[in-house]
């Protein structure tokens, strides 16, 4: 019975909305594009925020990862002389880190080296990656044919490598490559599989120091210590450069997520004693994970206040049309006063109008916001996720617009004398 | 007779708070009974706007006492005289007033809309009053697509929806030339034959006259009441 009332009164007061069309729909604007734009900044903030999470969660954030740097060279000859650089985690260190550190549920090692790999006369520059088997399955990498290195390629020396298919296309290699025979620095490799194709991202890339340029092989740890030991050769335009590291990257794994700042502070401080020099560097993906994060949401919420303002600027546009109608309907207000509207119903009835005017442009918004991320996500690439909470956020700020923009008309509405609005006009 | 519908006693309106205030009615009685039919006139400056608009409960008495079918009506809030407009007055203007953006049937349902019954229970009761105007055949049409006099009825409809003690003109056939001016009036005067109370305010005399009862206002207080 009441409520019947008030949706006959609502649908009345609507009357004036649908009589005066284009006025309506110029009032809506305002809050379309602001909701619009709003809705198009969270999505984009979301999106910017769910590929971090995936390019550092890719990490996994339970892990530590240490990696040898090679300090800054002192310009001078005498030390120039030595012409074999020697830097980085010692095989030391790692025992160390196993033995001392607790909570750590894997340590894993890996050795990265620049080697040549022949085919016939065809030749590539790639990375050797001499990893353990759980390495690979760590940062899901997996292959799409042939089977992953397994602890006993690692236990038998075996001479097996694991490839991206992009090395394939650049030796020549189109028939099945199982089994197919690599030279790399003198020792013959055979490939066991081939991973699938998927990269790291930006972050990821440079935590684990996979060059994206150069081609990828998997050999197993054991196997390329005993036959490359841990010097490497780089060789370029006539001069050639020594390095021995013994390990370039250690992966720690902690066991439990809560100890992860812990144990990162206690292996800083374990290599901070070992390494003077700093030729390390530890990466903690879960503090790069929440630092960047950190400032993802300031940047979110900077944008969003941004695209607030056009909010604001529909809300104030609305304010105005609503005042405007007031001073042209004033005697219509007097008739309905006359005719037993309490002020009450006049204040709800512009408030019914304001209200719904922003709540149908917060919709419309929110189409048009979300035709804005498709169009801008399919020309620039960008990533973007529209949640269901940033919609229903709009709309309900939208709809908070509608009720603040009304109050003021709304109020000068109520508060004509009767008498008075009854004359005008 | 019976008990008056409207009773004023020493009733003044007066304007502005301090002297000289602009004192428009000063002091009034006036008794209207149950059923009966009064004109109002004057001229303009006299004051029957002032008391039209006092009748019609859309302003307060500066002093004295105004009974509405006995209840003192002088001293009710806003909102209280609001429903008394709602629920015992049907207000007939002489520039109509229908809200445009309405139709004929939803401007007759607008007072229904600020009072207590539902609006189910009492759609069959529009189109009663409705059909006692005349216009059954024009529900769905705008007030601009209507006639002067049409528009008038529908108000007289609109004023009749919540039964209300009293009909309360102002100038109801002023905007209307003479023939339909004079439909407006019998439908009125047959309202006043099937019991209802009409106080009319108007400068006409010939109009004037149609009443009951003639009620002459000059300078705010009244000259010359009789049967005419």
């Amino acid at each position: 019975m009441i409520p019947l009332k008030q949706m006959e009164l609502i649908r009345m007061g609507l009357r004036s909305l649908v009589v005066y069309p284009m006025r309506t729909v110029l009032t809506m604007l305002g809050v379309v594009f602001g909701v619009g734009s709003v809705i198009a900044m969270l999505a984009l903030g979301a999106g910017a925020e769910r590929e971090l999470l995936e390019e550092i969660g890719r990490l996994g954030i339970q892990n530590i990862i240490i990696n040898s740097v090679k300090p800054e060279e002192p310009d001078n000859a005498s030390q120039r002389r030595n012409w074999i650089s020697s830097y980085g985690i010692t095989f030391k260190d790692h025992r160390q880190i196993v033995d001392t550190i607790p909570g750590i549920e894997k340590a894993l090692p890996v050795h990265v080296s620049k080697k040549t790999v022949w085919r016939g006369s065809k030749r590539v520059e790639a990375t050797l990656y001499a990893v353990t088997p759980e390495h690979l399955d760590m940062f899901q990498l997996n292959t799409s044919i042939g089977r992953n290195l397994t602890h006993l390629d690692d236990e038998k020396l075996s001479r097996v490598c694991v490839v991206r298919s992009g090395l394939l296309k650049e030796l020549g290699i189109y028939q099945d490559p199982i089994g197919f025979p690599l030279n790399i620095d003198k020792e013959t490799y055979y490939i066991v599989g081939v991973l699938e194709e998927d990269s790291f991202l930006g972050y990821a890339r440079k935590a684990l120091s996979v060059d994206a340029k150069s081609s990828e092989i998997y050999v197993p740890y054991s196997s390329s210590l005993r036959r490359h030991g841990t010097r490497s050769i780089t060789r370029r335009s006539g001069s050639s450069e020594a390095t021995d590291v013994e390990l370039n990257q250690v992966v720690i794994s902690v066991t439990d997520l809560d100890q992860v700042l812990l144990t990162a502070r206690m292996l800083g401080s374990l290599l901070e004693r070992n390494h003077p020099e700093k030729d390390y560097e530890l990466v903690v993906p879960l503090e790069v994970l929440s630092q960047r994060q950190k400032t993802q949401q300031v940047f979110n919420i900077a944008l969003v206040a941004i695209a607030s303002i056009s909010l604001l600027v529909g809300g104030i546009g609305i304010a105005n049309i609503m005042l405007a109608t007031v001073t042209e309907r004033t005697k219509e207000i007097g008739v309905r006063r006359a005719l037993g509207a309490r002020r009450g119903h006049i204040i709800a009835q512009f408030l019914t109008e304001t209200t719904t005017i922003s709540t149908i442009g917060g919709a419309i918004g929110v189409l048009m916001g979300i035709g804005l991320v498709k169009v801008l996500t399919f020309f620039t690439g960008w990533s973007a996720a529209i949640t269901l909470s940033s919609v229903v956020l709009s709309l309900s700020i939208s709809m908070a617009v509608g009720i603040i923009s009304g109050i003021y008309p709304a109020r000068r509405a109520a508060g004509l004398d009767p008498i008075a609005a009854l004359r005008h006009g | 007779m019976n008990a008056p519908i409207i009773s004023l006693q020493g009733v003044h309106k007066y304007y502005g708070d301090h002297e000289p205030r602009l004192h428009v009615l000063r002091g009034i009685d006036l008794d209207v009974a149950e059923g009966e039919y009064v004109s109002i006139t004057g001229t303009s400056g006299s004051g029957k706007s002032t008391l039209l608009n006092l009748l019609g409960c859309l302003d307060n008495t500066s002093e004295g006492a105004y009974l509405l079918a006995g209840k003192d009506v002088s001293c009710y809030s806003d909102d209280d005289l609001s429903k008394i407009r709602n629920e015992d007055i049907g207000f007939i203007f002489q520039s109509f007033n229908l809200i445009p953006q309405l139709t004929v049937f939803e401007n007759v349902q607008v007072p229904l809309l600020y009072g207590s019954r539902s609006i189910a229970d009492t759609t069959d009761l529009c189109y009663q009053v409705i059909e006692a105007v005349g216009l059954s055949e024009r529900i769905e049409h705008r007030p601009t697509q209507l006639s002067g006099g049409e528009c008038q009825r529908v108000a007289i409809a609109r004023a009749l929806i919540n039964d209300p003690v009293l009909l309360l003109a102002d100038e109801p056939t002023g905007n209307l030339d003479t023939s339909t001016g004079e439909e407006v009036l019998s439908l009125i005067e047959n309202l006043h034959r099937q019991g209802r109370s009409v106080v009319m305010i108007t400068h006409d005399p010939d109009v004037a006259d149609r009443a009951q009862r003639r009620v002459d206002l000059r300078d705010g207080v009244i000259v010359e009441a009789g049967a005419s």
